[in-house]
């Protein structure tokens, strides 16, 4: 079995990834059987948590054996993951240690949390009319002290609706994709997360380029995510591609991080006067494959 | 104009009061469109944000700016009702890919968004946007420097560009000339 052992600390996408580093990589042919260890203490953040739920999907549609092991039980990250409703979605078959919960703490308390909304199904023929009501919901609940909260929660309502629709429009997949909030340290960050498992957005927006935007065709990834971003770009033509866009700029008005997971490639964008650019981007390359784009904001609320 | 105006009241046409992705705005947009072709005589749709919450960005692209763009020269879409900012940067960014100019009407002031004029324009769309109709003779006999062919060139960009709109009248002169009218 190829073991990936996550650290015993807060588990961030940055974490994630040097786990996965170390092991061969789960999608690769000769992989048949993945572990991933979370030892006691090793807190998994939202992004991630989706992340994984969209890999461990992924390799069980790719018809490997997988397995997660929560070495402190309920009592450690697992009980939160169990809030989260990450178990509702996990696929059956992925083989949980010590035993999959025996209830859902997401079904029991959904709604409940001033500081979290439960995972929710991206699958654009059971469209969930009420997710972005429950996400923004929560984040007003967690941040009503703020002057500017209603700008913020105009904002992330967007962000939700464009990366949620972007989902929706470019399907490609029979696996769903998922989306997440959580507060962190007594509200002064806000992860939002976004996945989904079908074509990358670089598989989808390079075909179209030659014709669409001969002038983007030799960027490279990194460059060209840039500019998805800054400029709007999209396979659809130059009318469009301004939901991404448009998304970055409420964005950036909140000083929010972007991490961008290709399929592999992570990206991570951070606002420098006033936008998203090339310069101040940070591109890991040659990661162990992950379909899909899983996208995360982190806004510093404080 | 009057009797060439409309109200499009937009949330009569959405299933709910938000208006989310791009799917959702294609279907109101041919409920829109349904609406425009039901009113042929109408030249100004001012489309009423009233009770609509929230729209994102593919929404407003596929809906309001999709038939503005499509109408361009001859039918004019302008918002009202419409205070919240966030929802108008959504409608900015919208209108500003598709290259189509929007006003957001307040009361008696508009607010542009989307394609802004270009510096030799400008002036002459910031004259027509402040009254009624406009010839180019009127904007020429005001702006010292501007013969009435070059103001009736840059009126014509405008309208070409969808910032205005015009309609044929007989020139004192026996020809013909345009009278352009600000949209809303």
């Amino acid at each position: 079995m190829q073991v990936i052992r996550f650290p015993a600390q807060w588990l961030t996408s940055a974490k994630f990834e040097a786990a996965l580093k170390n092991a061969r990589g789960p999608h690769d042919a000769g992989t048949f059987e993945v572990g991933f260890e979370f030892p006691t203490n090793c807190k998994v953040m939202v992004d991630v948590a989706i992340r994984l739920l969209s890999l461990a999907n992924q390799l069980v549609s790719a018809t490997k054996r997988v397995q997660l092991n929560f070495e402190e039980g309920e009592a450690g990250t697992m009980g939160y993951l169990n809030r989260l409703g990450f178990f509702d979605f996990l696929a059956p078959e992925v083989e949980v240690l010590p035993a999959r919960p025996g209830y859902s703490a997401a079904e029991i308390h959904r709604g409940g949390s001033t500081a979290l909304v439960e995972i929710a199904r991206i699958n654009k023929d059971v469209r969930d009319e009420g997710l972005l009501a429950r996400l923004t919901g929560t984040l007003m609940r967690s941040c009503s002290g703020r002057a500017d909260a209603s700008e913020l929660e105009g904002a992330a309502w967007t962000i939700f609706a464009e990366l949620i629709d972007n989902i929706f429009s470019h399907s490609g997949t029979r696996l769903d994709g998922y989306a997440a909030l959580q507060v962190y340290s007594g509200g002064d960050r806000l992860l939002v997360a976004v996945s989904d498992s079908g074509l990358g957005i670089m598989d989808t927006l390079r075909p179209s380029l030659k014709i669409e935007f001969p002038h983007l065709a030799g960027l490279s990834d990194m460059d060209l995510l840039v500019e998805v971003f800054r400029q709007g770009i999209s396979r659809h033509g130059a009318d469009r591609g301004c939901g991404l866009k448009g998304s970055a700029a409420k964005a950036i008005k909140f000083r929010a991080d972007l991490d961008v997971r290709l399929p592999n490639q992570r990206v991570l964008l951070s606002p420098a006067r006033g936008e998203y650019r090339a310069n101040t981007a940070y591109c890991y390359d040659g990661l162990p494959l992950i379909w899909g784009t899983h996208i995360a904001f982190a806004f510093q609320l404080a | 104009m009057n009797e060439e105006t409309k109200v499009l009241p937009l949330r009569e046409l959405m299933a709910r009061p938000e208006g989310w992705g791009r799917n959702e705005g294609r279907s109101v947009y041919r409920r829109m469109l349904d609406f425009v072709e039901g009113n042929p005589g109408t030249i100004v749709f001012k489309v009423s944000m009233k009770d609509v919450q929230r729209i994102d960005i593919s929404f407003a692209s596929e809906t309001i700016v999709e038939l503005a763009r499509r109408y361009r020269r001859s039918k004019g879409f302008c918002v009202i009702d419409l205070t919240d900012e966030d929802l108008i940067e959504n409608l900015d960014a919208a209108a500003a890919k598709k290259d189509q100019p929007i006003l957001v009407w307040r009361g008696r002031s508009a607010r542009l968004v989307g394609m802004e004029p270009s510096e030799g324009t400008r002036e002459a769309f910031q004259f027509a946007l402040g009254r009624a109709q406009s010839r180019a003779a009127e904007f020429a006999g005001e702006k010292k420097g501007i013969s009435i062919a070059n103001a009736s060139m840059k009126f014509k960009q405008l309208w070409e560009q969808g910032f205005l709109l015009r309609r044929e009248a007989a020139a004192g002169s026996g020809g013909v000339e345009y009278i352009y009218h600000r949209i809303g």
